[in-house]
């Protein structure tokens, strides 16, 4: 189980950097209201969720590394299926990016968290059936 | 009954080079006989028990397994005769080892005309715990030591319920007490079932085992004792 | 225990080789799935994009057919001016049924936000159009009035607001078109009347005004009468107009097309390459793992197995992994082009729309096909090399 949990620590860390560097703010993009200030667009607040949600991811990988009871294992790896199902649907639905299908945010960092939350899914899955192997105590 | 005529057996290896590993050597083998062939290495007797089984096509002379001559046979008869009527216990490690020693067994019945029978993992189970692995049916060939694979390979040499048991240099890869050990098992399956076992060694020591006993050297039989 | 079965083992058994196929699998199943989709969708899309234009000839000024082109197609903004006085000289050629004028603008670039930034606008006039007119007429029962828009696929109105706000004007959105792929997608479509009038308003209410140029026109749009070649049209145009050059709609698009021929020339390359090395590591991967098996391949026969045996259970082995590869293989690649298609098309600069599910059906038996082909030739020389040979020859080192 080292291999499943060292793969949601990297996919983690994909999900808390990706929306750094893609997000419309990362390209200094924000709204300007008329009284000069600027407030932040909505993929700022999307990628500010998906930290928060790769926090717990992290969590649950380094956990499941030196883990080895099957009960245990299963019950990360489901919680790691919520956490990727989350992922893709903070961008796609809960929150979601700016409008404009020509923004970075809209172009790169939507599908990338949507194939990375997939990936989640899948490892966790994976993670899942492997624990079946494990002993159960 | 199986009989050897005049059976010459030249491997070409170029042109010039051609080895005659067996030369003109008749042999009968009748049913419920325990044939020991022994003799140094390269003397043909690996190749004469490949030519009892039609694994290789002899150059000159017939081979016949109740009459018929083998290479009368189409491959597919062939093989049908030697999945229905013949085991074979190889000389190298040969289970496979990706599968269990239980799947190892059954895997004879990949071949066979019924093919995935019922029961097979039973008899398979069975089979293994004649041969004293009754607790490895799960384990994976490396899990295991060479004296409980030759055993394994034993069991499924036995699966199809065979007529003959063709043993190559069985023992070559074991210790003394495990060779005693497997050819003290080939006794008890020769006593229990009856079956004709021709098994080849070069260790001398082993002709105590057999009922009949050939000596081969230069691709001849030389001494033929009962 | 039976064949699958013991393909199913031996697959699980031998970790590098079955990984080695299958990703050659994945390969060239994903290679040529990609390949397909991007190049008939980008055909597809110039052919909508040729289609929704609905003129038999553009009219453009002279030396501004690329960029008028790109505007059409990927909805690039641009400005590019004519007098309003060529319309009536066209109109004046023989064969020309109907000319209709078109004003190219844009949005300041990067207004507010994410709903609307440096947007395409069309503006046409709604006495003469042949194009716009007829398709709001079917789809909302009238023409566009003032204040009244029509959007690309991805224009829509912003969260907890009711109009789009373009130069201080309030616009109302009336409907959709249907995707094009492309930036296209987020231009809209006003009357002259809206225009102007968005115009007048921006002058005062606007951080920028709006400034359309007095008697000027982009493009005309023409139809050509019944009987008459859009060709000789075309010419004739060009010799009794000065400073415009005509395109006929069969010739849109010309860069793009020399693009695409780039395109397919390149992924053609990528593709044979991608093919070649494929078939020689599978080469290489298959022969190596038949001598390594000789042994227990003539043991197989030793005890029992046929010919045909050995020979189809290394075709099964091999053809499961290349299924196995290159459904995965298909899979990603339609996830990839699905999320990342406007990344693909801004990268490659060129158009191409996804197909429809049933579409998606000949390039993914294709994709499958290929991988299974290359597989299945690879792994046939060596297994039938092998299955051929006297066992007793097999089983010797």
């Amino acid at each position: 189980m080292k291999a499943i949990g060292g793969l949601l620590i990297i996919l983690a860390l994909a999900v808390g950097i990706v929306p750094a560097l893609t997000s419309c703010e990362s390209r200094g993009k924000a709204i300007a209201l008329p009284n000069g200030k600027s407030i932040p667009m909505k993929c700022h607040w999307t990628g500010r969720a998906e930290l928060v949600a790769a926090v717990p991811l992290l969590a649950v990988g380094a956990i499941m590394m030196p883990t080895r009871r099957r009960e245990t294992l299963q019950a990360l790896s489901v919680l790691g299926i919520l956490i990727g199902a989350m992922v893709i649907l903070l961008p796609t639905t809960l929150i979601g990016v700016c409008a404009n299908p020509d923004m970075l945010c809209n172009m790169v960092m939507k599908p990338v968290l949507t194939f990375t939350g997939m990936l989640i899914i899948l490892v966790g899955a994976a993670g899942f059936f492997l624990a079946r192997r494990a002993e159960s105590q | 009954m199986i009989v050897l005529e005049g059976v010459t057996k030249v491997y070409t290896l170029s042109q010039e080079h051609k080895v005659t590993a067996v030369h003109d050597v008749s042999l009968e083998v009748a049913p419920g006989e325990f044939l020991l062939v022994t003799g140094r290495s390269g003397s043909g007797k690996t190749t004469l028990l490949n030519l009892i089984a039609g694994l290789t096509r002899p150059t000159t002379g017939r081979v016949l397994w109740n009459g018929v001559d083998l290479w009368s046979m189409s491959d597919r008869q062939q093989a049908r005769l030697r999945s229905r009527r013949v085991g074979f216990v190889f000389q190298f490690p040969s289970l496979l080892p990706a599968l269990t020693m239980a799947e190892n067994v059954v895997l004879p019945s990949a071949f066979s005309v019924n093919g995935d029978r019922q029961g097979a993992h039973e008899q398979a189970a069975e089979l293994l715990s004649t041969v004293g692995l009754a607790d490895k049916l799960l384990a994976y060939p490396r899990q295991v030591s060479a004296g409980q694979q030759q055993r394994a390979v034993i069991a499924r040499a036995l699966f199809n319920r065979p007529e003959v048991l063709l043993a190559d240099e069985p023992t070559s890869d074991l210790d003394e007490k495990t060779e005693r050990e497997i050819m003290d098992l080939f006794q008890a399956v020769h006593a229990d079932t009856g079956l004709t076992i021709i098994l080849v060694t070069h260790t001398a020591e082993l002709v105590s085992y057999g009922t009949r006993h050939v000596r081969m050297a230069g691709g001849q039989i030389t001494t033929e004792e009962d | 225990m039976n064949l699958l079965e013991l393909a199913r083992k031996n697959i699980a058994g031998s970790a590098f080789r079955s990984w080695t196929v299958g990703l050659c699998a994945l390969l060239v199943a994903a290679l040529t799935l990609a390949t397909s989709l991007i190049l008939s969708g980008a055909e597809d899309s110039l052919r909508l994009a040729a289609e929704r234009l609905g003129a038999d000839i553009v009219v453009v000024p002279e030396g501004t057919e690329a960029k008028v082109e790109s505007a059409l197609l990927m909805g690039t903004t641009t400005r590019v001016w004519m007098d309003e006085e060529t319309l009536d000289a066209v109109r004046a050629v023989p064969g020309v049924q109907a000319v209709s004028p078109q004003l190219y603008l844009s949005t300041l670039v990067d207004a507010a936000c994410c709903a609307v930034s440096d947007m395409f606008l069309v503006v046409y006039d709604p006495q003469t159009d042949f194009t716009i007119e007829p398709w709001l007429k079917e789809t909302i029962g009238e023409g566009l009035k003032l204040g009244q828009v029509v959007g690309g696929h991805y224009v829509f109105v912003p969260e907890g607001e009711q109009n789009i706000q373009l130069y201080a004007y309030l616009l109302t959105l009336r409907a959709n078109l249907e995707p094009t792929g492309t930036s296209l997608d987020s231009s809209m479509f006003l009357t002259m009347e809206t225009a102007r009038d968005m115009a007048r308003i921006s002058e005062s209410m606007a951080l920028e005004p709006l400034v359309i140029p007095e008697g000027k026109i982009s493009t005309i749009l023409l139809q050509v009468a019944p009987g008459f070649d859009l060709d000789e049209v075309a010419l004739e145009i060009m010799h009794q107009v000065p400073g415009v050059t005509p395109i006929v709609s069969t010739n849109l698009f010309q860069a793009y097309r020399q693009q695409m021929t780039s395109l397919r020339t390149s992924t053609t390359v990528s593709m044979v390459t991608t093919l070649t090395l494929s078939l020689a590591t599978l080469a290489l991967v298959f022969s190596l793992a038949t001598n390594e098996r000789k042994r227990e391949l003539g043991m197989l026969r030793a005890m029992g197995a046929t010919r045909e045996f050995v020979f189809g259970s290394l075709l099964v082995e091999s053809g499961i992994l290349a299924l196995a590869g290159a459904a995965t293989g298909i899979v990603l690649t339609v996830m990839i082009t699905s999320l990342f298609h406007n990344l693909i098309v801004n990268t490659l600069n060129i158009p191409f729309l996804l197909p429809s599910l049933q579409g998606l059906l000949g390039p993914v038996a294709g994709g499958i096909g290929l991988a299974l082909l290359c597989i299945t030739l690879a792994a046939m020389v060596p297994a039938y090399r092998i299955s051929s040979m006297e066992p007793a020859m097999a089983m010797r080192e």
